[in-house]
């Protein structure tokens, strides 16, 4: 029993760095239709970002954390003028290259810049954790989790119940209408964009005590999350959140009880079995154009 | 928008046309008589491109103190490099590309048994001596005369893992960590063999994929299975950090005797206090011998950074191939390849080199102890037999 | 392809029979360019490197015209390409290292197994499409991957396969070089015909509008399967060769990150074209080749590289053959065109039969009855419309009618035929044509190839299936609506009221039994609108029977002989057109309508008879 709860929480821990990786998923891709393939190097930069500030210049951790966010910010702005904004007219294929070649020059740029050694970004709380019982609470996961329960939290009071929140609602589900109300579209996808960046960021941040802080980090942890997001489906943020633990739960036990090499597979072969089965049912979003 | 996509053609073909015509500006450069030219295939960029750094510096030192020694056949050494991007296409890319020079007369190949293995068919193609640092036992017994180890292979490493761990530490029921990559298999298949062998039995062999972002699952296997010493064959730095903090988490204190992963600067400074007191067989031990300490000294002066085996063997290296030409005079590749079998006693920073026919330069390792994040030299156990 | 009376006559993957005019000059200089590269591949003497560098790059390039077929062709994505491309590799790698077969043996084994899985996961996923395919293609490369690692016994797990044999007569090089090289060009050349074959045109219609697709009697997922099970096998035929130029592979060569590098090249060079192909991806190749002279400074150079990609996506969108092929096409000058024929209809005149009955026809959505027990029989000859307020029905009722939505009760019967269960691709085989009200043609084809695709319907009854009766039909169609001398032109140079032309010809073409018009006469002006009346009495002249929806009541009320009338889903008149229009129950229904929008000033003269 105490096997399976340590299990349990380890699942729901990594499961929440899903989520919130997931999450700068299924905004981007709400917005613009667009799998954003970058998205695991937000996590990697924010991560890196705070290695400068915290460890390397010794700053305040509260102070580091402010500026590194506000460096993924800026670098979201950038993200949709450089790489999103020219091609929007574009069908979705472009768009996708072109994050895949702004994901090769983030982790390569970040590679020239600082080099390539692993770093280590220190846990916000001193204690590593504790034992409840026969289970151990590891502070950081603890922190991962309150976090993502706070975002999803925030997400939900913003989009559902602030002004501009609706109007990005408005955004996602009909440009075209949405530009026709009045509603600022460009506008609303910049602020998409740089609200999934910062979400990237605090999950980089979040992770490093717990993964380290390399140049692989983004694109390990964004594979993960796009299976979250796949099981979750592409179409809101609920799912995120739900695949996202599903997964984590699913490769932790997975590994435990069938095998170790093959955990990355559970994720995706539950994925396939809910494609070929039920493809309309835990996915919110149907397939259908309209004649 | 015209114009600037009319500005941006252009600059794509000024680009590319300085891309065609660079290679021609720099071979003639590089094509000067007055060195004495090796190669060396390195990552740069991927997920080795730390241990890249650490090898090209081992290598850079040695060839300082090669240069100032006279060089070999009375020019100075030169180092040519290729980034092998941490693939095996890279590699092979990489090292065709250095070969394709043919004033290099000998290569440095790849810490990482799979890109030797991927670079092996071009490497007898070739027809050069090649030093190589990868551990799987199976590349020296591919009847390719050109591949030369400077590293222990991992039957050696398996070995003493098992005899340090039954007669030393008297532990009898092990539990087998390891990577599912070429490196990893091969290591736990040996010690598997070796425990066997020691009268030791394993309790759990375990697998990993590279880059797994938890271990609780592998960490609570060992817990179950009883295991009252656990034995490692790690290839990535951060996989062993998650491992080793999650190990002690979880509250498992069984004694740890790991590969040389375990012992590296990288790991070190990754898994921090979740390291000490845990054992590892390092070709590598600073305390083992004077070259050692000599090599440690010169790499501290030059890196500010305790030296490890990323670094030693390109430095052993660079210094034996030196060594090799100038014993034979020339650098006809089958007269350097007869000066390197030749080699004898040759005290370098990993040890004491004594080629076998195979090509394997080194048949021992040191044991090493984290003591509170220093590495202490416990001993050397060597199966060679002059 | 139910439906059709005669089973699909030529293999769709050959090539047209007919090798039309100026053609054989184009094929007789592509052999010498191929000859002249094989012969230099083969005895120009590189440098181990270039070589390595060249043979990388074609065996890649095979297997990313695979993605010209799927992505650019049919326009689906696969992200598992490397996947392929490993099965290929290690079929040949384990075939003849562990098994000592002959490679030439080991190859078509790979071939098969790629086409088997290509096709199996495409069968079971296809029907999903977009963004799910994506997925369940990122899965199914995962999965692959973790086996290849993993199932060490077969594998040989990470360390890879070594000493990989090649073909007796290619061991050295250079030869085998050659041999990529004709391979690729093979490849190369049967993809660059594709497209004017019978399958590639129906990729093509199935990339730019399923719907339409499906109505004009394309099996949609049928054509989304085979173009998915061919781009699995020039993945698998790459792989194979790869492995043989390598002599070493291992599971790290074929991951997720191999198949991203493969869609680059693809959408980078211009995923429309093999062309495109092989341009990008000796690009990809190259450019980090070439920067590598900027080695010193670790990842300096592969972030030029990203960069470098978001330029091109940027400025060239449709890929660098994309962008060169476009000036190339402008210089291009156009060939005169043979004179079109009458176009012939053949109506089934002597059964007297209904060509079209619903019974009890409805069709719900959650706890709305769009369409709800509506009965009418449309009799042979003549035109029936359909019409209603908004909100009625109408273009529910036409898409449960050309299958686009399954009814949720009633039955249909074509020429007396139960069509009730048939998808639409089926319905199109049994004589049933329609045209869109939001306008839907295939947009990166010309005029001609869209109506052709109309000619192509199967069980047409008088086209033959050659290139050259085919274009012939296609012109006597467009010749009928007054559209011949543009017929050469891409669809997208077409004012509205032409491309509505264009779809009417592409589905009279078809020699349908029922032409179904969703409001033809929507978005024209008043000039258009009079010709469109012509036209379509000229199509009643000629036996064909249509029937038709429109809220355009001069038209309607102008050409229609027989008219049924829907509101809330329901039939509420159906008759003789004069009869009809009188009773108090339509004109309620329409006054009701429009005295809640507004003052309805055009009304009374909507509804005059004629």
């Amino acid at each position: 029993m105490d096997l399976i709860l340590q299990l349990l929480f380890t699942g729901i821990g990594i499961g929440a760095v899903y989520a919130l990786v997931a999450l700068g998923f299924v905004l981007i891709f709400r917005a613009t239709n667009v799998v954003n393939f970058a998205q695991g190097e937000f996590s990697m930069v924010a991560a890196f970002l705070m290695v400068v500030f915290a460890v390397d210049l010794q700053w305040p951790y509260w102070l580091s954390f402010l500026l590194a966010i506000g460096g993924m910010a800026l670098l979201g702005a950038l993200f949709n003028l450089g790489v999103y904004y020219p091609l929007r007219h574009r069908t979705y294929l472009p768009v996708i290259i072109s994050t895949i070649g702004a994901s090769i020059f983030l982790a390569n740029t970040t590679l020239a810049l600082y080099g390539p050694q692993p770093q280590v970004l220190p846990p916000v709380f001193e204690t590593q954790g504790f034992l409840v019982g026969p289970v151990f609470l590891d502070t950081q996961y603890l922190l991962i989790i309150a976090v993502t329960a706070v975002l999803v939290a925030f997400q939900y009071w913003f989009f559902e119940h602030t002004l501009i929140g609706k109007k990005l609602q408005a955004t996602s589900q009909d440009k075209e209408m949405a530009a026709l109300l009045g509603i600022p579209v460009a506008g609303m996808i910049m602020l998409t964009f740089v609200y999934s960046a910062v979400l990237g960021g605090i999950a980089g941040i979040l992770v490093a005590p717990v993964l380290f802080v390399s140049i692989q980090m983004g694109a390990t942890i964004a594979l993960k999350a796009f299976a979250a997001t796949i099981i979750g489906g592409f179409g809101d943020v609920t799912g995120a959140i739900i695949g996202g633990l599903a997964l984590g739960i699913i490769e932790t036990f997975g590994a435990a009880y069938i095998s170790v090499p093959y955990k990355d597979a559970f994720a995706f072969i539950v994925l396939v079995a809910f494609l070929a089965l039920r493809p309309q049912g835990i996915f919110g979003e149907r397939i259908a154009e309209k004649a | 928008m015209r114009t600037t996509r009319r500005v941006f053609l252009k600059s794509a073909a000024t680009v590319a046309a300085a891309g065609v015509v660079a290679p021609s500006i720099i071979r003639p450069a590089s094509a000067q008589g007055g060195t004495v030219r090796i190669g060396m295939v390195l990552p740069v960029t991927g997920p080795g491109a730390d241990a890249g750094r650490f090898a090209l510096n081992g290598a850079k030192i040695a060839l300082e103190a090669v240069n100032k020694a006279g060089g070999v056949l009375g020019k100075p050494m030169e180092l040519v490099t290729e980034d092998d991007q941490t693939t095996n296409p890279g590699a092979v890319l990489a090292f065709s590309k250095l070969a394709s020079q043919p004033d290099l007369v000998a290569f440095l190949g790849s810490i990482r048994s799979t890109q030797n293995h991927a670079m092996a068919p071009d490497i007898l193609k070739t027809g050069k001596p090649v030093a190589f640092g990868g551990t799987d036992p199976v590349l020296t017994q591919l009847g390719n005369p050109w591949l030369f180890r400077f590293r222990p292979n991992d039957s050696f490493s398996a070995r003493v893992i098992a005899e340090y761990g039954v007669s030393t530490l008297a532990k009898k029921k092990w539990a087998i960590i390891h990577s599912t990559d070429a490196f990893g298999t091969s290591g736990a298949k040996a010690l598997t063999e070796a425990l066997g062998k020691a009268g030791a039995t394993v309790a759990l062999d375990q697998g990993y994929t590279n880059q797994s972002q938890d271990f609780t699952p592998v960490v609570l296997a060992i817990r179950q299975s009883g295991a009252d010493v656990i034995g490692s064959y790690f290839t990535f730095e951060n996989d062993l950090g998650i491992f080793a903090r999650q190990l002690r988490q979880l509250g498992v204190q069984a004694p740890w005797v790991g590969s040389a992963s375990i012992v590296n600067v990288t790991a070190l400074k990754l898994a921090g206090p979740s390291l000490y007191n845990t054992y590892g067989v390092a070709d590598y031990a600073e305390e083992s011998s004077d070259a050692a300490r000599n090599f440690g000294k010169a790499y501290r002066a030059v890196m500010k950074l305790a030296p490890d085996n990323q670094s030693s063997w390109t430095f052993d290296a660079v210094t034996v191939l030196a060594k090799a030409i100038n014993a034979a005079g020339k650098t006809d590749p089958k007269a350097i390849r007869e000066a390197l079998l030749a080699i004898r006693g040759h005290e370098g920073a990993e040890g004491t080199y004594n080629f076998d026919q195979n090509g394997d330069g080194l048949h021992g390792y040191n044991v090493v102890r984290n003591d509170k994040g220093n590495i202490v030299f416990d001993k050397r156990i060597d199966f060679y037999k002059a | 392809m139910t439906g059709s009376p005669r089973p699909v006559a030529a293999d769709p993957v050959s090539a047209p029979r007919s090798p039309a005019r100026g053609f054989p000059l184009g094929t007789l200089a592509y052999a010498a360019l191929v000859a002249v590269a094989v012969f230099l591949a083969a005895t120009t003497p590189f440098s181990g490197y270039v070589l390595n560098i060249l043979m990388q790059a074609a065996t890649y390039a095979i297997a990313v015209i695979g993605l010209t077929v799927v992505l650019g062709l049919c326009g689906q994505i696969n992200l598992a390409q490397a996947a392929f491309f490993g099965i290929g590799a290690y079929a040949v790698g384990l075939g003849t290292v562990d098994l000592g077969i002959s490679f030439w043996l080991c190859l078509p084994i790979g071939l098969v197994l790629a086409l088997i899985l290509g096709a199996v996961l495409g069968a079971s996923t296809l029907r999903l499409g977009g963004h799910y395919l994506a997925m369940v293609t990122i899965s199914f490369q995962q999965i692959l991957t973790l086996i290849m690692i993993n199932w060490i016994p077969v594998t040989h797990g990470p360390d890879g396969v070594p000493n990989i044999k090649r073909p007796g007569l290619f061991t050295d090089g250079q030869s085998y070089l050659a041999l990529c090289v004709l391979v690729l060009a093979a490849v190369a050349y049967a993809v660059w015909r594709m497209p004017k074959t019978r399958l590639g045109r129906a990729m093509r219609a199935v990339r730019d509008n399923e719907l339409a697709a499906g109505v004009t009697g394309i099996d949609i997922y049928r054509t989304k399967v085979m173009a998915f099970a061919i781009g699995a096998l020039l993945a698998g035929l790459g792989g194979g060769l790869f492995a043989g130029s390598f002599t070493y592979i291992s599971p790290d060569q074929f991951s997720f990150a191999e198949s991203v590098v493969f869609l680059t090249m693809a959408l980078l060079g211009g995923v429309g074209s093999p062309v495109g192909a092989v341009i990008g991806t000796g690009l990809l190749i190259l450019i980090p080749e070439w920067l590598r002279f900027l080695k010193e400074i670790p990842g300096l150079y592969l972030a030029i590289y990203g960069l470098a990609v978001i330029l091109i996506v940027v400025f060239m969108p449709e890929g660098i053959w994309g962008f060169l092929g476009d000036q190339v096409k402008r210089l291009r000058p156009r060939k005169a065109a043979p004179r079109a024929q009458d176009l012939t209809l053949t109506q089934d005149a002597a059964t007297a039969a209904p060509v079209l009955e619903v019974e009890g026809l409805s069709k719900h959505f959650g706890g709305l009855k769009a369409v709800d027990e509506v009965s009418f029989t449309v009799t042979r000859g003549g035109i029936h419309a359909l019409i209603g307020p908004n909100g009625s029905g109408k273009t529910t009722t036409l898409n449960v009618l050309s299958g686009l939505y399954t009814p949720t009760g009633g039955r249909l019967r074509l020429n007396g035929r139960d069509i009730t269960r048939f998808a639409p691709h089926q319905r199109a085989g049994s004589g049933l044509g329609r045209t869109f009200q939001n306008i839907r043609l295939f947009r990166s084809m010309s005029a001609l190839e869209n109506v052709v695709i109309g000619a192509e319907r199967p069980g047409n009854g008088i086209v033959a299936h050659d290139r050259a009766s085919l274009e012939a039909r296609a012109r006597a169609a467009l010749a009928f609506v007054g559209l011949e001398a543009r017929a050469d032109e891409p669809i997208s140079s077409f004012s509205y009221g032409h491309q509505r032309l264009v779809e009417i010809a592409r589905a009279l073409a078809g020699n349908p039994v029922l032409l179904l018009l969703d409001e033809p006469a929507a978005g024209l002006n008043s000039s258009e609108k009079v010709a469109l009346t012509a036209l379509l009495r000229r199509m009643a002249a000629k036996g064909l029977t249509i029937l038709i929806i429109d809220h355009d009541m001069t038209l309607v009320s102008d050409v229609a002989s027989h008219i049924t009338v829907l509101n809330f889903g329901r039939r509420i008149a159906d008759g003789v057109t004069a009869t009809v229009l009188r009773e108090p129950a339509v004109i309620e229904a329409y006054l009701g309508q429009e005295s809640t929008e507004g003052p309805g000033a055009g009304l009374k003269t909507d509804l005059a008879p004629a």
